[in-house]
């Protein structure tokens, strides 16, 4: 092919070197510029400084300089992410790996600082290798996927994104649909989940699914139905390892007092909760709150050593995802015992 | 089961569009006897094809087969990205595909192969659908489009015919959404400024119109029963195909009833989206290519990426057959008029020459 072309091809593929003319109108004196270039350092040695300062005189860390550094480093990654253009690397399912990342610290802010997670038992995730992550769903919002997602990102010795299976109904919703599909979630269906855990992907099933988010307050920490079970077939089928996980704390971001039915109906919403303050505070009531969370991953269940027709036999598979949604639930009433008060 | 069957006396259908010309130059030098229907003069003359004008709208479509001795259908007369009206659509491609699969039915008939073109349209596009469309996801409960609705009855068709008739081998390829020679697709992505709908951006997949042709090629010369999917590797998103089209996106569609999209496109863009790629500009649809992999021992050459880089470089406009003079007809009259002769008993005249 090269030599091929014509020279009235050349022509029209060669670009023309531009000429970078200075912008017409005003022009800023050159020292001035010159501060307004160099103004991000000199905010950073002055806060420095304070923050040198207010230790001398308080005797303990006032500002975090380290956070102040993860927070340079977001924004430093948005704008880059923001010049790469159209040509980046997405895989099948539309995740963007990189995208994804660069959200990383500002889940890390709530992941540490709010909700104060601690997490135990991540070893039990491979860090090689397919396996089905099965979790306990509340909390309104499905805020404690993020926090399982932050968890094997930040606190596994090999860091891996966990792709969750989300309600084909928030795809069809505006923004949402895209944004979970960039950060690597798909749909709730059982071709999505084998394709995926073929790919040697981690995946996280919520199989309580909006019966678990939509609940009221008073039966908090109740595990729901386990759907049909239709997740350990699966995982035996993709001969999967399934690990169980217990999360606490995220019953209580959205105390939810009842469900407007109709309401919820005519927005075409599985459910519209009234919490103390939703609707009442407007967005403001949209704010979490900051209760402690705990979220541990149990041993997995090897259901890959059933044979492969077992997948079929459904008192076998209901028998194994009873015995899931038992040690999810056991888990949860350890962890609230060692949870010493909902905020602290 | 049939004997490996070669094809010798092989009528296409539907020749006159680019794919169908395009399929008929492979075809040519590979089949003994090559015939192509369709009622349209054909764009370019193709000396080893003798044209015929037929409408498979008719059942004089069944009996041409039958006279004619023909023992491959390519049936590419099947109308999926077309500006004409839904009731003209559902003609073609159900009324003219049945008047196809009459002729090719019951025992007398000498049709061993049949080939039918379907589209990645077929599966439709909605948000609870799974991220890969495999062979047997199709046959929604309610089709959402009426391009959709009628392939679904189409293929139902000839999979009923199939089951009837087990001496001929039936091939249906899922051709996946191409880029080329003005479909709507490309139209759409060629805007200046786009308009998307506002919060999403679809995982979308494309075919090369030469990867196309070449899977119609294959399936006809090679033992390939069943329905296929045939499309590009990879995805390619929305919001990245306009941005290697050098246009801009502006979410200004609504994802509130698709009929208000397709009323914004056209009082935006002018622009006539079928329903079927109004929902696909909204969730996207990619199909999944591995059992014709595994099958054809073959897949598309061009990934989506490569087929929308081409479509970027204007070098997809390429077109294969420039648009004859009148003349170009007359010639392949002339052609066939020859070649005929020839067969009845002139040949010696020729030999003297």
């Amino acid at each position: 092919m090269i030599g091929e072309t014509t020279a009235q091809e050349r022509k029209r593929r060669s670009k023309k070197a531009e000429i970078v003319q200075p912008r017409p109108g005003l022009r800023l004196p050159k020292q001035v510029r010159r501060l307004q270039r160099r103004a991000p350092m000199y905010a950073l040695q002055g806060l420095n400084e304070l923050a040198v300062r207010l230790k001398q005189v308080t005797g303990h860390d006032v500002i975090d300089l380290n956070r102040v550094m993860g927070f340079v480093q977001f924004l430093y990654k948005q704008q880059e992410l923001a010049q790469r253009g159209a040509d980046y690397a997405v895989d099948d399912f539309g995740f963007d790996a990189q995208w994804t990342e660069s959200f990383l610290s500002a889940f890390m802010v709530l992941y540490r600082d709010y909700w104060r997670v601690e997490t135990t038992g991540v070893e039990n995730v491979p860090a090689h290798g397919r396996a089905l992550l099965v979790a306990n769903h509340a909390g309104v919002l499905p805020w404690d996927g993020t926090m399982i997602k932050t968890a094997v990102f930040a606190e596994h010795s090999h860091p891996r994104h966990v792709r969750a299976l989300v309600a084909s109904m928030f795809l069809g919703m505006p923004v949402l649909s895209w944004f979970l599909r960039r950060t690597g979630q798909t749909v709730g269906h059982p071709d999505d989940t084998r394709r995926l855990l073929e790919r040697d992907e981690l995946v996280l099933v919520f199989p309580e699914g909006v019966r678990g988010t939509g609940k009221n307050f008073k039966d908090r920490y109740r595990l729901r139905r386990f759907g049909r079970g239709g997740f350990v077939s699966t995982a035996i089928r993709s001969r999967a390892p399934i690990i169980p996980v217990s999360v606490v704390g995220s019953e209580e971001i959205y105390p939810m007092m009842a469900d407007l039915a109709p309401v919820a109906k005519f927005f075409g919403l599985p459910y519209f909760p009234i919490t103390p303050f939703w609707p009442w505070l407007g967005p403001a009531g949209l704010i979490p709150l900051p209760s402690k969370w705990r979220i541990q991953f149990h041993p997995p269940v090897h259901v890959e050593e059933h044979p492969v027709e077992a997948a079929d036999d459904q008192s076998l598979v209901m028998e194994l995802a009873d015995e899931i949604r038992d040690t999810i639930q056991e888990g949860i009433y350890d962890n609230l015992r060692m949870r010493r008060g909902v905020f602290l | 089961m049939t004997l490996a069957h070669r094809p010798n006396r092989v009528l296409i259908t539907g020749v006159s569009n680019p794919l169908g010309a395009e399929v008929a130059r492979r075809l040519a030098p590979e089949v003994p006897v090559l015939f192509g229907c369709d009622i349209a003069d054909p764009v370019s003359a193709l000396e080893e094809m003798d044209f015929v004008h037929a409408d498979t709208r008719h059942t004089a479509i069944s009996k041409l087969i039958r006279r004619l001795k023909i023992d491959t259908v390519v049936h590419l007369a099947v109308l999926v990205d077309s500006p004409h009206d839904s009731r003209a659509i559902h003609e073609t491609d159900v009324i003219g595909s049945m008047n196809v699969l009459v002729g090719c039915a019951g025992p007398s008939s000498p049709v061993r192969r049949l080939i039918v073109k379907s589209s990645q349209a077929v599966y439709g596009a909605s948000p609870t659908d799974p991220s890969f469309f495999s062979e047997e996801m199709a046959f929604a409960d309610r089709p959402a489009s009426s391009i959709t609705a009628d392939l679904i009855e189409l293929e139902q068709l000839v999979g009923e015919f199939a089951l009837r008739n087990q001496t001929c081998g039936v091939t249906v390829l899922r051709l996946g959404f191409r880029l080329s020679d003005d479909t709507t697709l490309a139209r759409y992505l060629s805007l200046p400024i786009v308009p998307t709908f506002a919060g999403f951006d679809p995982r979308l997949q494309f075919l090369h119109e030469d990867d196309a042709a070449e899977a119609i090629v294959r399936a006809t010369l090679g033992e390939h029963p069943g329905v296929f999917n045939v499309g590009g590797a990879g995805i390619v998103l929305l919001s990245q195909a306009i941005g290697v089209m050098g246009g801009r996106a502006a979410p200004v569609l609504l994802p509130y009833g698709r009929w208000l999209a397709q009323l914004e496109l056209r009082a935006l863009a002018r622009l006539d989206v079928p329903g079927h790629l109004a929902d696909v500009i909204a969730f996207g649809s990619v199909m999944d290519g591995s059992k014709l992999e595994s099958e054809f021992g073959w897949k598309p050459r061009r990934s989506s990426k490569e087929v929308m880089e081409g479509l970027a470089r204007g070098k997809e406009v390429e077109v294969v057959e420039m648009p004859s003079p009148p003349q170009e007809y007359e010639l392949q009259v002339y052609l066939q008029r020859r070649r005929r002769g020839e067969r009845n008993g002139a040949r010696s005249l020729a030999a003297h020459e």
